[in-house]
């Protein structure tokens, strides 16, 4: 058989498991098998049972369910019933005053759980109902907070990020390092996307609320700056080289088990319920990656990411053009997978392109989180979208063209980090000299 | 047979949660051993083994939640007898996939067991004892699969397709 043959045979099958509904992991591990059966001698079951079994154990994973546990934590402190108090005296003097709340909201939360729809969905339900009492306009509320909720998937410590460095071998310290600063790049223009916003409209931000004296500012963001400072001090360990990304997770938790407590939010409960949450959390993630682990080794055997690999250099595209089409191809694939499913999924084919084409898989790292972080936002099928709907009630339809700013800003801060890449690289080289 | 199987899912989601403890708890333990200056050999190592133990004893309960994820998105708009089928479609590749993942988890385990394989890391464990977790975990997958499957038989199967991915990025 032709390798075009076997790769559209592949693709085929694999669409038709994911698209019936089948679990995804285990539709991967299913593809996997086939190709195994069809173009290798070795055995297929044990090959998967070796290759998942190395998969889960292996130590460079092990962040993965200590971020999770630490960010299902301080989910459960009162973190998000304050947030909006606590930010909003801040943010009163700015144009285009509490929509800010929106975007720092979600980049202070995004810090803390790593999901973006989760974040939109905790950020939403203080900010929303808020705002439409005071009267601002529901269009750019929707739209900041559709826009500003992906930040999760950017700002560390993400689990997107952790599952990019596992399956492409690229270290998860750095990657968070090399995250921060596009992640405030980002905010930062939704945020000059508001005020530019407010500027042309003045009349439609209503005015602001009583201002604060400092002292009552500080006393309003009490329950926020705690766990601005330990998101603070976990990433400033990994940042100075003392503590590994397992060991700064590690920390985390310990330090939001801690606030918790003297917030008086743990119990028995919470934290039983946090660890359950946590742990089936993981096992959910845990499942997609054994799967992908399983197929990226059945690619191998058939050779496909070095034919792909080849076949793309023989198109002769500018590295530019390269960049252009993958960033379509995942916005296409986040019609229809989240975020890790398309990460997991197409790192194992799509790797030996990237590098062949020059790219430093640090930079693409953040380059592929930045696009997943633009399918949550493109109709039809955004996880965002989806979140949004379900809080407001509004159309599907309605919601994206609110979010269609944000998605333009999103192509800029592409853009940006593709013409700049000392965006992102420049960061975690200072990293590098001090470690 | 219902209750005893749930008890078996929260059982094992039970472990894998103290699973969890213990891989924070090794973690602490290599900080703090590099910190006071004493070395415990293979931290590391046993750090992996919960992880993966955690993953694999909590599969059942996870699906038993509804939290594995899917794509939901012809399941949604079909009709409900398209839909119907689409679901045992689903539920025959899961338990076909499943079986396989038991058998050659539970042979893994067997096989590191008579040839007496040992970690190449520095805690030397005989592997199968991790393993068993991995063997254990697929096994009571197998066993939850098939009873989503009598469950959609009878008709008593929850609404799974319907629930949104609110866990998702």
């Amino acid at each position: 058989m032709s390798d075009l043959t076997v790769t559209a045979l592949l693709v085929l099958a694999l669409f038709a498991l994911l698209g019936s509904g089948v679990w995804i992991g285990l539709a991967l591990s299913g593809v996997a098998w086939i190709a195994m059966e069809l173009f290798s001698s070795r055995s297929a079951g044990d090959a998967m049972a070796v290759t998942i079994w190395g998969s889960a154990s292996s130590w460079t994973l092990t962040a993965l369910p200590l971020f999770v546990w630490m960010g299902e934590i301080l989910f459960r402190t009162r973190l998000s019933a304050d947030m909006f108090q606590g930010l909003a005296p801040w943010m009163n003097r700015l144009p285009g005053r509490l929509l800010h709340t929106n975007i720092v909201g979600c980049a202070i939360f995004a810090a803390v759980s790593g999901s973006s729809a989760a974040t939109c969905a905790t950020i939403g339900k203080m900010t929303l109902p808020e705002l439409a009492r005071r009267g601002y306009p529901d269009g750019i509320v929707v739209g900041t907070l559709a826009g500003a909720g992906t930040l999760g998937l950017l700002i560390p410590p993400s689990i997107i990020m952790i599952v990019y460095g596992v399956s492409a071998d690229v270290s998860i310290s750095q990657l968070f390092v090399a995250g921060v600063v596009p992640g405030v790049l980002l905010a930062a223009l939704f945020m000059s996307y508001v005020v530019v916003w407010a500027l042309l409209n003045r009349g439609a931000v209503p005015p602001a609320d009583d201002s604060l004296s400092l002292r009552r500012k500080l006393w309003a963001s009490r329950s926020l700056i705690p766990v601005v400072l330990l998101i603070g001090a976990v990433l400033g360990a990994i940042y100075a080289g003392i503590a590994t990304a397992t060991e700064a997770a590690a920390i985390g938790v310990v330090g939001a088990l801690l606030l918790s407590a003297v917030q008086g939010s743990l119990d028995r409960r919470t934290f039983v319920t946090s660890l359950l949450g946590a742990t089936r959390l993981y096992c959910m993630i845990a499942l997609i990656l054994a799967g992908a682990a399983f197929l990226t080794l059945a690619m191998g055997y058939i050779g496909l990411p070095r034919h792909l690999a080849e076949w793309i250099a023989s198109l002769g595209l500018s590295r530019f053009e390269l960049i252009v089409a993958l960033a379509l191809f995942y916005v296409l694939l986040g019609c229809f997978l989240d975020g890790i499913s398309m990460v997991v999924l197409t790192m194992g084919v799509i790797l030996p392109t990237v590098q062949a084409a020059g790219i430093d898989l640090l930079w693409f790292g953040i380059f592929v989180v930045l696009v997943v972080e633009m399918a949550q936002i493109t109709p039809p099928v955004g996880f965002n979208l989806f979140v949004l709907q379900g809080m407001t009630g509004r159309e599907l339809t309605w919601i994206a063209r609110q979010a269609l700013p944000m998605f333009a800003l999103m192509v800029v801060a592409v853009l940006l980090i593709y013409v700049f890449p000392e965006l992102v690289n420049w960061l975690p080289r200072q990293m590098r000299a001090t470690a | 047979m219902r209750a005893a199987l749930d008890r078996l899912y929260d059982a094992a989601a039970w472990i894998a949660a103290a699973f969890m403890v213990g891989l924070l708890a090794m973690v602490l333990l290599g900080i703090a051993g590099r910190q006071l200056g004493f070395y415990v050999p293979g931290t590391d190592a046993y750090a992996g083994y919960l992880m993966a133990g955690a993953g694999f004893l909590s599969l059942a309960h996870t699906l038993k939640r509804n939290e594995h994820i899917r794509v939901t998105l012809l399941l949604s708009l079909a009709g409900p007898r398209t839909r119907r089928a689409l679901e045992w479609w689903s539920l025959a590749v899961a338990l076909l996939l499943a079986a396989l993942l038991a058998v050659f988890s539970v042979r893994l385990a067997w096989q590191s067991y008579a040839f007496h394989d040992i970690s190449t890391g520095n805690d030397a464990t005989p592997l199968w004892i991790p393993q068993l977790s991995m063997a254990i975990g697929s096994l009571i997958l197998l066993v939850a699969f098939v009873d989503e499957i009598a469950l959609e038989a009878s008709g008593r199967r929850g609404r799974a397709a319907a629930d949104d991915q609110q866990h998702v990025e």
